[in-house]
């Protein structure tokens, strides 16, 4: 950690790289957002931006049952509650008997209000509202090292499994006629969703979660002609709302999630008008 | 199809009325209901012995400060019930109007009148029971309006509270003598608990972050409060153990002050001696922090 406080030092001599805690910030947020660049611009790809949504707000679940078994640390409850609950999701899809925005809207108010009604029980839910928004001031080294290793292993199963996994979301009966399991490769994408979104929202926050997720990837949307700009488009605007709304929240007081959200959403109308004249 | 509707309707009727439970046989003679926890803890301390007195803690053990606490439909229930209802007033009820205009029957105790209020920007700090002679006041209080109600038992009302507020003055005497003469008087605080404290013991506090207690201080709030530690060589920042500590954390790590939980008393067991427990707890505290 050291070796990168020192090349923060180096490279970005400002007041606002002059604490750590905004150090940790900058590298959490270099990590964070890339990866929600990539997991993003597949989410929108398959249509699947309610989805993600509704997994962030099965973490208020999560912490809710973790604090009824009396465990420290949520990540483990989380991270257990929202695959049950992603595959559960993932389940009832396939059975096909209700549209999927329907389907997903009844496991997220479901999980959302599992989550209140549980939390409210013992009448102590002010300890857990940060959840709800977030806040990356204070990551610490230990969990920027869990967020590097997310990024890695995200990267490493994206090489073999990208194409795959984009040619289900486009036609899975073409990608079943190749030989691709379709169910398996869409069981994969649900947990890797799960996992960054539990793993990240503690940081990001339940409300603004999704945001980070759909802008950027939307607002590559906008301007791309290939997959692959696409998908680079989506990772770099994804890092750069990121880095310049923390910047940003440093200097204008604000809550730093809600900054780099808007930041995106502003990305977002941009491109839009961009697309729209030159195309 | 309609055998099904009327079984699931019979089901869901069931529920409901399971859900009604059968009046108890034997109600208490005197329902007292405090608002919360430090409310119920010197309530039990009054009412201790009491024959035919119950005490209800409305919020709970674990609610903490009722900062917007939202009422329930126990709630309402259990204040029905209810024959005085023990509030710490000074706006820490922000419920009250509403309980007032659906329970006008319910006789309401403020344990805070009398007292004289801190201020900021405007506001009314209402955690006067945080230093122990805002404590014993509204300990006075409270037992003086319970024996004009409850006459038959009005001698040991006020004999428990006379009794508790001799420990409780004797526990204050005890912090002035260990307190008063410690070099360090300046403190950060985390939320707004301690302006009453912090007065009683001529602890100086420098700046309070995050007084809104279920949000983050944002980045800049921080690097202030870390700049203003540097300064004026805070040595202790102090936050309260009911709310997440990781901002407070931070901010004492990279400022070179200390971190501690000071105590509220705020939420805890179910213990006639838990606000002096507490206290005592926090007088360790704050003999390490400030020496």
């Amino acid at each position: 950690m050291d070796v990168i406080y020192e090349v923060i030092d180096f490279l970005l001599p400002f007041e606002w790289t002059e604490f750590y805690f905004m150090k940790n910030a900058l590298v959490a947020v270099v990590l964070i957002t890339p990866l929600f660049g990539l997991v993003g611009a597949m989410i929108v790809n398959n249509k699947m931006a309610f989805f993600s949504d509704a997994l962030g707000h099965s973490a208020l679940t999560g912490i809710a049952i973790g604090v009824l078994l009396g465990v420290d640390n949520y990540l483990a409850s989380m991270l257990g509650f929202a695959l049950i609950f992603a595959l559960c999701i993932s389940a009832v899809l396939d059975s096909g008997t209700s549209s999927a925005d329907t389907i997903i809207g009844v496991f997220s108010s479901t999980g959302l209000a599992l989550g209140i009604v549980l939390l409210s029980m013992n009448g102590g839910f002010s300890k857990y509202s940060g959840y709800l928004i977030g806040d990356i001031l204070t990551v610490q080294p230990e969990e920027i090292a869990l967020l590097a290793a997310i990024l890695v292993a995200v990267v490493l199963l994206w090489i073999p499994f990208f194409n795959p996994l984009m040619l289900t979301s486009i036609n899975a009966d073409l990608a079943a006629s190749k030989g691709i399991r379709v169910r398996l490769m869409e069981k994969l994408f649900v947990v890797v969703v799960a996992v960054i979104v539990t793993v990240s929202i503690k940081w990001v926050g339940v409300l603004i979660i999704n945001s980070l997720l759909v802008l950027p990837a939307a607002a590559s949307r906008n301007l791309s002609r290939s997959m692959r700009s696409y998908h680079a488009g989506a990772v770099g605007i994804s890092m750069i709302s990121g880095v310049s709304g923390l910047i940003l929240s440093y200097y204008w007081g604000t809550a730093a999630g809600g900054t780099i959200v808007l930041v995106a959403a502003v990305i977002f109308f941009v491109t839009y008008l961009i697309g729209k004249i030159t195309r | 199809m309609k055998r099904l509707a009327a079984a699931l309707m019979a089901v869901f009727f069931l529920l409901l009325s399971s859900g009604c439970a059968v009046r108890d046989t034997d109600p208490p003679r005197l329902r007292i209901v405090a608002s919360f926890y430090p409310m119920y803890i010197m309530v039990l301390n009054i009412a201790s012995g009491i024959e035919g007195v119950q005490i209800d803690n409305m919020a709970g053990q674990q609610t903490g400060c009722l900062h917007d606490y939202q009422l329930q439909s126990k709630d309402m229930k259990n204040l029905e019930s209810a024959d005085i209802f023990i509030i710490n007033g000074a706006g820490m009820e922000s419920f009250l109007e509403e309980v007032a205009s659906q329970l006008p029957g319910l006789f309401i105790l403020n344990s805070s009148e009398g007292i004289e209020l801190l201020e900021e920007n405007g506001e009314t700090n209402p955690h006067m029971w945080v230093s122990i002679s805002g404590c014993i006041q509204q300990v006075e209080n409270i037992a003086q309006v319970l024996a004009q109600k409850d006459p038959e038992y009005a001698q040991q009302y006020l004999e428990n509270a006379e009794k508790y507020v001799q420990r409780l003055s004797a526990l204050r005497d005890k912090m002035h003598q260990a307190l008063d003469d410690l070099p360090h008087r300046d403190v950060v605080t985390f939320h707004e608990a301690f302006p009453y404290f912090a007065e009683e013991f001529d602890l100086n506090i420098v700046q309070v972050v995050n007084r809104e207690p279920d949000s983050q201080p944002n980045a800049q709030e921080m690097a202030e409060t870390i700049r203003l530690i540097r300064e004026t060589g805070v040595r202790a920042v102090f936050a309260e153990p009911q709310y997440p500590e990781s901002a407070a954390n931070v901010i004492a790590k990279e400022s070179g002050a200390s971190f501690y939980f000071l105590d509220p008393a705020v939420t805890g067991e179910d213990d006639p001696n838990a606000y002096l427990d507490a206290m005592e707890k926090n007088l360790e505290t704050l003999k390490t922090a400030l020496s």
